[in-house]
């Protein structure tokens, strides 16, 4: 009997008064796209923020490829294999699009100043390979005209793209996106959805938070409903979407 | 019996501390600036009233005019200084180097004015002992902790029962709810600036009246209280003042043992330990 | 013409310093006040390993750069791991220790009379005695400390640190250890300053504890603000301008008595002048 890819069990969370996380427990499998919804203050991001490293439950833990993931920081999650992107993008806005994938790219000669200073040429050289790989990665997810651009001149959906870039640049299987499509324009939001399984097709497992329906039913091979800090329900897309008692919940009434 | 001197001793310097403790703790709490300056205004106050005594005016004039500029120095270094540079979005590295700027100025124009050398404050009353069996303190020392332990319930009562103390306490606890709930943390912070100012001329004013006055003298005391203030949990008046007192204690008894000129090594070392151990400190606000 | 070589030896150190304290409080965006402290520290083991005739110079030198490291380490590891405003107090703690210990701890530093007759660097057995041998020997290290910062801002180590000042969070999750790296910049920073301290012992041939103490880090932290925070130009112009400023001062005349105030006072108007009205100095980019 297999471990199961990810698997969240038990988790809880409080913020002062506040449960943001009950009893929470939910399997990804692999290779699939498994979408997660539900209303705002769900625990969605907060759920996302326990997996990679970033905050500590109270209680439960979370296990991936059969290995225990509790009390790992975010740098030893993604040399696990597990990346994420953030709902506020946190690119790196002094830097090009092209250093903002290098940056990203697993340990690089001259990472550390000795280095640096005493193999100049070695670092040099590394340099060069490392940055052919990042332009490979930013044409992957369709960047590559604007590598020497710096962030702040890119659209807001270039940008999404970048982050996607980024965590691709890491290497990990396991990416779990927050809300890659929100605030995009149409022509953007498809080719972010092609994107998406495109990654898909590469073999990359992804955990997607997304509250566009129209994106959940077209990518989605799984979804998950989160309320209240809770799985409440979880399904086919059709299903979870076309369920009423859900939609009141995600809606405040019917669609 | 020298050590319950010490111990004496060491709680009259507690509560001095203990005020400027919670007064930086005001400052810091509401408007997350680590306002070094403070040692400034600190110095500041000290100087201030030995102008006024020498100039003849009365003892107790001379204190409330000490507090009164204080006061007015504190609401000035927040509307000139600091609020120019939140308009100008510094960071917070900027605006701890402006503070730093800001009190080698101050002292630096104290030192230029008065000079460099220890100044003695001309007060006779304050040097006449006051004997409580084999234990000896002097008018000075009674009047500091007085009037220091009288601050810091003034302050609890002021923060925690009137309107302006709850407000700076609501915009401490969450300026961005603060700013959409029309709280106005800019004009929180003037008064924050101005009564902590206030508050902290006190200790500003007693403490040299033995110890005399010294321009560069206000980064030690400063230092220790927010060592204090960061081990009682930062955003309690009390945890700052109690752990002023400790720490005062601990630094006279260590005088039993070591030479005094280390006793700012034992504060560190404290320090060290809490940062090591305990970064949350003893009573921090639970949120 | 010696002079000229005096100020411009001095400067060649203190651009090393520069670079230090650019490294530490420009890139890594950790408030320092405590250069000063690892300076003297290098400087003092310098001057003690050739008048107790222990080491040659170049022995002492590597020495002094190993201990700062090692020492800058020690220093920034554990403050590190709380946040940056806990880190103000330790730097501030570490720089007051410092002073305390430089001054009192005769039989290592010869206290607050310093040491003094310190024999000039010796290279390959050849002594450096005249002035200019020396700027020589502090212009071949300038040079080389400049090329070893220019290699690590354009390496990998370089881009993620400037990554880290913008948004530690977003580098962790791209599974960069980012404590390993602000570490890693403070051993570095830790390398120069012990460097500049071995140059300036022997530059000097005379080391005390006021030129390490907390108005020297002051200085230091001036000159990367005037300079400019981040860059190698901005390094090497601040230290050139403020050690000119001196001498510019000494044409308005001001009494000697308040000499020394006027400078640091006129340091700490430069630091709120350029944190107001521009972060990026001169050459530099906005801290």
């Amino acid at each position: 009997m297999n471990a199961p890819y990810l698997q969240a069990s038990g988790i809880e969370v409080s913020f002062g008064g506040l449960r943001a996380l009950q009893d929470c427990g939910f399997t990804v499998d692999q290779g699939r796209i498994t979408c997660l919804v539900g209303p705002n203050g769900a625990g969605k991001t907060t759920i996302f923020n326990v997996i990679t490293g970033f905050l500590r439950p109270d209680s439960g833990s979370v296990s991936f490829r059969g290995k225990s993931l509790d009390g790992l920081k975010p740098q030893a999650i993604v040399d696990a294999g597990i990346a994420r992107t953030f709902q506020n993008l946190r690119l790196f806005v002094d830097l090009t699009a092209l250093d903002n994938v290098v940056v990203a790219l697993p340990s690089q000669a001259g990472e550390e100043p000795v280095g640096a200073i005493f193999r100049p040429l070695h670092v040099a050289a590394t340099q060069k390979r490392k940055r052919q790989e990042a332009m490979e990665i930013l044409a992957h997810v369709g960047l590559e005209a604007r590598a020497k651009d710096f962030v702040r001149n890119l659209s807001y959906g270039e940008q999404k793209l970048l982050t996607v870039a980024r965590v691709l640049a890491t290497g990990a299987e396991l990416l779990l996106l927050d809300e890659p499509a929100s605030g995009l324009s149409a022509g953007a939001l498809d080719a972010v959805m092609a994107l998406l399984r495109r990654l898909q097709a590469d073999g990359k497992t992804l955990l997607v938070v997304e509250h566009n329906t129209r994106v959940v039913q077209q990518i989605a091979d799984d979804v998950l409903f989160l309320h209240q800090g809770h799985l409440m329900a979880q399904g086919a897309p059709a299903e979870i979407i076309s369920d009423p008692a859900l939609a009141e919940i995600y809606f405040g009434g019917a669609i | 019996m020298l050590a319950v001197q010490l111990l004496v001793n060491g709680f009259v310097t507690g509560c001095a501390l203990g005020v400027v403790a919670i007064s930086f703790s005001l400052i810091y709490a509401t408007t997350k600036i680590f306002h070094v300056a403070h040692a400034g205004i600190y110095t500041l106050a000290g100087y201030l009233a030995w102008t006024f005594v020498s100039h003849g005016v009365p003892d107790i004039a001379a204190l409330l005019l000490a507090i009164a500029l204080g006061a007015l120095g504190g609401a000035a270094i927040q509307q000139f200084l600091y609020a120019p540079l939140e308009r100008r979005k510094a960071t917070h590295l900027v605006v701890l180097i402006a503070s730093l700027g800001l009190l080698a100025v101050m002292q630096n124009i104290i030192a230029a004015v008065y000079s460099a050398n220890i100044l003695q404050f001309p007060v006779p009353w304050g040097s006449r002992m006051v004997a409580a069996g084999s234990i000896r303190l002097t008018w000075t020392q009674l009047l500091t902790a007085v009037l220091s332990l009288a601050a810091y319930a003034g302050t609890m009562w002021f923060a925690h029962r009137t309107i302006l103390g709850k407000r700076i306490r609501a915009v401490a606890s969450n300026p961005f709810l603060a700013e959409i709930t029309r709280l106005q943390p800019q004009a929180v912070y003037i008064y924050v600036l101005a009564i902590a100012s206030a508050i902290v001329c006190l200790p500003g004013v007693l403490v040299p009246l033995d110890l005399g006055l010294q321009p560069y003298g206000g980064i030690t005391p400063l230092l220790t209280a927010t060592i204090a203030m960061i081990a009682g949990g930062v955003g309690s008046i009390s945890g700052a003042f109690a752990l002023s007192v400790l720490i005062a204690e601990l630094q006279n008894l260590s005088l039993l043992v070591i030479p005094g000129e280390w006793s700012i090594g034992i504060t560190f070392f404290i320090f060290v330990i809490f940062m090591l151990f305990r970064p949350t400190g003893l009573f921090t606000k639970a949120r | 013409m010696d002079f000229l070589f005096s100020y411009i030896a001095l400067a060649e150190i203190y651009v090393l310093l520069s670079l230090s304290t650019n490294l530490l409080v420009g890139i890594a965006g950790i408030f320092s006040v405590s250069q000063a402290a690892v300076f003297g520290v290098g400087a003092y083991i310098v001057a003690w390993f050739l008048m107790n005739n222990v080491l040659g110079f170049v022995p002492a030198f590597l020495i002094a750069a190993a201990g700062c490291v090692v020492l800058n380490i020690l220093l920034t590891l554990p403050a590190l791991r709380v946040s940056g405003d806990y880190f103000v107090v330790t730097s501030f703690g570490i720089q007051l220790l410092a002073t305390a210990v430089f001054t009192n701890w005769t039989t290592g530093t010869g206290g607050a009379n310093g040491l003094p007759g310190i024999p000039p660097p010796d290279l390959f057995g050849k002594a450096l005695e005249s002035t200019g041998q020396i700027v020589t020997l502090c212009s071949a290290a300038m040079v080389l400390s400049c090329v070893a910062f220019w290699l690590v801002m354009r390496a990998p180590f370089g881009r993620m640190l400037r990554a880290i000042r913008e948004d530690e969070l977003a580098v962790a999750a791209a599974g960069k250890n980012v404590l390993r790296a602000k570490v890693s910049a403070a051993a570095l920073a830790g390398a120069f300053a012990g460097i500049a301290g071995g140059l300036y012992a022997t530059f000097l041939s005379f080391v005390d504890p006021t030129s390490f103490d907390l108005d020297a880090s002051i200085l230091m932290l001036t000159m990367v603000v005037v300079g400019g925070a981040r860059t190698l130009t901005g390094s090497i112009i601040g230290p050139f301008l403020l050690l000119a400023l001196p001498q510019i001062l000494t044409l308005i005349e001001i009494p000697t008595t308040i000499a020394a105030a006027a400078r640091q006072l006129l340091y700490g108007v430069l630091l709120i002048a350029f944190m107001l009205f521009r972060p990026q100095g001169l050459a530099g980019e906005k801290l």
